[in-house]
């Protein structure tokens, strides 16, 4: 009872002193389910200066208010600006008679080559060709993956036509990307999508040769792979890989990362911040989350579900 | 740069202290050290210093200084004595952890360390479940000329492991390696397939990525908990990460950290030195010397 009095505060306006002790939770909080520290900070700030004079409600308590606002705030973010309809899009370069073609990207074992094929039998159900181009040529096995992964991917479907283009280890992946783009063409894909390999966002050897492989190719969308259980470092990566493709292209119109895949979604429970990292440093959406290693653990993501999961104590 | 800060404070407080804490407390939680450990360090050191009762002419920027670094190397280092292969023996040891962590690139790696020191060294790949995790394996095993074994056609983890390590038993290999798949606590059959393939290990060691933020702790311990974890082999800190998060391993297994991955190649893998690792997780170079103090 007392602590349910202790923070009536009426119709006063609501001053920063106010603010301080429930802010510093909600950033403690939100930190906890693995939101970066910096956007943590940034997110409780801007729902400081906002709420900084407003009156509160009668009987509504400044922790409620912080975190109605902070729900508003977090929806914001987490909605896509732009709508995201590949299935439309796929359509369209259909009409134009020339395979479409996305590019996975990322850090190190992540979940870019299994969710290229987790794509790929989501591709297969709505009745496209697909062609996948294996262009990690680096880390062994990486060939043999895909080779598993296009087996057992034709084995699935009656009518699936999914084949693998690839050109051994060693090679240069902007070239292997290429032909298979032109072999996707002569042989009418619908569409093409090409595995990179894994690397880090400070390697700048690695980042060029990505960066040289995007502007030689011009992929119709560029999807960065990231797993959910990473921490501070999601902030770290987009921001590295948007920076790279933008420096190393030498392109007059650089490009950028056009949407996300958040993988491991299933190892995290109500950790979910990494989404929320991600989302706030591109602004771009989350095109799917990967649930689980099978074929069928690709799902749309649910807003609510992460807001929820944020806020929840 | 807090703790360098400090020397330049005229008059070392409370107050002063607060403001230190803070900051060393931010850099260590964008270094994904889990929350709960950061404020345990807070007040572990507010109990060590008690600014007010210490008396005058003690120095009081080196009871501070001494008082953070205790903490953190706490942190990193549990005191436990590190796993070492006997000689004439057969050594038994496992890989295990999350999707992706590095496992399979770490277990060559440490065969080719072992295999550079004169050890008759061996690789198991007891992962039938992901795609081209045999292939993976064995190009890396060629690679470092390292003898190996697996299959294309038996699924069955427990039965490969348990096959591969009889044999190189029989054929006299000191330290035999058992790479497996790749698993995470929220699916019982995978932490119970684990648990089958475990048959005595000398060592199990738990893998873990150094980008890996608040999820750590709770995988750690659910691993621990299935399978007694007895090293930790931090990878992929050639980048940018800290690797905060992975040190809850340390906490919920008990097990000290061995080695660091530092890259995709079977050389890139360094002993564990826990004073470059606090200073990185930091955030800075100036604390080496306050830790030869
Ligand atoms: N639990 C879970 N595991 C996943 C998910 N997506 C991928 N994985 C697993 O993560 C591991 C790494 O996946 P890969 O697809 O090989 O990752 P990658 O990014 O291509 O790795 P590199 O090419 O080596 O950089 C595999 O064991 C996958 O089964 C997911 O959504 N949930
Ligand atoms: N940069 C860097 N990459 C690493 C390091 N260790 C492993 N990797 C890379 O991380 C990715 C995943 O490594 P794997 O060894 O396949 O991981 P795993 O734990 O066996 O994966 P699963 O068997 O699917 O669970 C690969 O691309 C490796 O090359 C490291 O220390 N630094
Ligand atoms: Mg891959
Ligand atoms: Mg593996």
């Amino acid at each position: 009872m007392f602590s349910f009095f202790k923070n009536i505060t009426g119709q006063k306006a609501i001053t920063e002193e106010d603010l301080a002790q429930v802010l510093a939770n909600m950033k403690e909080h939100l930190i906890k389910k693995n939101v970066a520290a910096d956007i943590s900070t940034h997110l409780c700030e801007s729902v400081a200066k906002n709420l900084v004079g407003q009156k509160t409600g009668s009987f509504k308590t400044i922790r409620s208010t912080v975190k109605q606002a902070m729900e508003a705030s977090l929806k914001r973010i987490l909605t896509p600006k732009t709508s995201v309809d590949l299935l439309r899009d796929i359509g369209q370069s259909q009409a134009e008679s020339r395979p479409y073609t996305i590019c996975f990207v990322g850090v190190n074992g992540v979940g870019k080559s299994t969710n290229l094929s987790k794509t790929c039998f989501w591709l297969l159900q709505n009745g496209f060709k697909v062609l996948i181009a294996a262009c990690d040529t680096f880390r062994s096995g990486a060939v043999e993956q895909l080779r598993v992964h296009v087996r057992n991917l034709n084995a699935l479907g009656q009518n699936s036509v999914v084949e693998l283009y690839e050109r051994g280890y060693g090679k240069d992946a902007a070239g292997i990307a290429k032909d298979a783009i032109n072999y996707g063409k002569s042989n009418k894909f619908d569409v093409v999508l090409i595995d990179t390999a894994g690397r880090m966002q400070d390697n700048e050897p690695l980042m060029r040769a990505l960066s040289k492989l995007v502007s030689v190719n011009k992929p119709d969308k560029i999807i960065f792979v990231g797993e959910a259980l990473v921490g501070n470092e999601a902030v770290d990566q987009l921001t590295k890989f948007n920076q790279a493709l933008k420096d190393f292209s030498g392109l007059q119109n650089p490009r950028h990362i056009d949407g996300i895949i958040l993988t491991k979604f299933d190892t995290i429970d109500d950790k979910v911040g990494a989404a929320l990292s991600m989302a706030y440093t591109t602004g771009q959406p989350i095109l799917f989350v990967g649930t689980g290693q099978t074929y069928t653990d690709l799902k749309n993501m649910r807003v609510s579900h992460i807001v929820q999961s944020l806020l929840k104590e | 740069a807090a703790l360098a800060q400090i020397n330049k404070e005229p008059v070392i407080d409370a107050k002063v202290l607060d403001v230190l804490l803070k900051e060393i407390c931010h850099a260590l939680l964008e270094a994904d050290v889990n929350v709960r450990l950061v404020g345990n360090l807070r007040n572990n050191v507010k109990n060590a210093v008690k600014i007010q009762d210490l008396a005058a002419g003690i120095n009081k920027r080196k009871v501070i200084q001494k008082a953070v670094l205790d903490e953190l190397c706490r942190l990193v280092e549990p005191g436990v004595e590190t796993f070492k292969p006997k000689k004439g023996a057969k050594n038994i040891i496992m890989f295990v952890g999350l999707q992706g962590s590095g496992k399979t690139t770490t277990c060559t790696k440490l065969a080719y360390h072992y295999q550079r020191k004169g050890w008759k060294v061996c690789l198991v790949c007891a992962d039938t479940f992901r795609a081209g995790a045999f292939d993976q394996l064995k190009q890396n095993a060629t690679k470092a000329k390292i003898p190996y074994y697996g299959s294309y056609t038996e699924t069955d983890p427990v039965q490969i492991a348990h096959e591969g390590v009889e044999k190189f038993k029989k054929e006299g290999f000191e330290i035999i390696i058992v790479d497996t798949s790749g698993r995470h606590k929220q699916e019982a059959e995978l932490f119970e397939e684990m648990i089958q393939i475990s048959t005595n290990p000398d060592n199990t060691i738990f893998v873990m990525d150094a980008t890996i933020g608040q999820a750590a702790e709770a995988q750690s311990r659910a691993f621990h908990e299935a399978t007694k974890i007895g090293s930790i082999i931090i990878t992929k800190m050639d980048g940018h990460a800290k690797g905060g998060g992975a040190i809850s391993a340390v906490a919920a297994t008990h097990s000290p950290i061995i080695f660091i991955g530092t890259g995709e190649h079977i050389h890139d893998l360094e002993r564990f030195e826990p004073r470059r690792f606090v200073q990185k997780m930091l955030g800075m170079g100036d604390i080496s010397g306050l830790m030869e103090t």
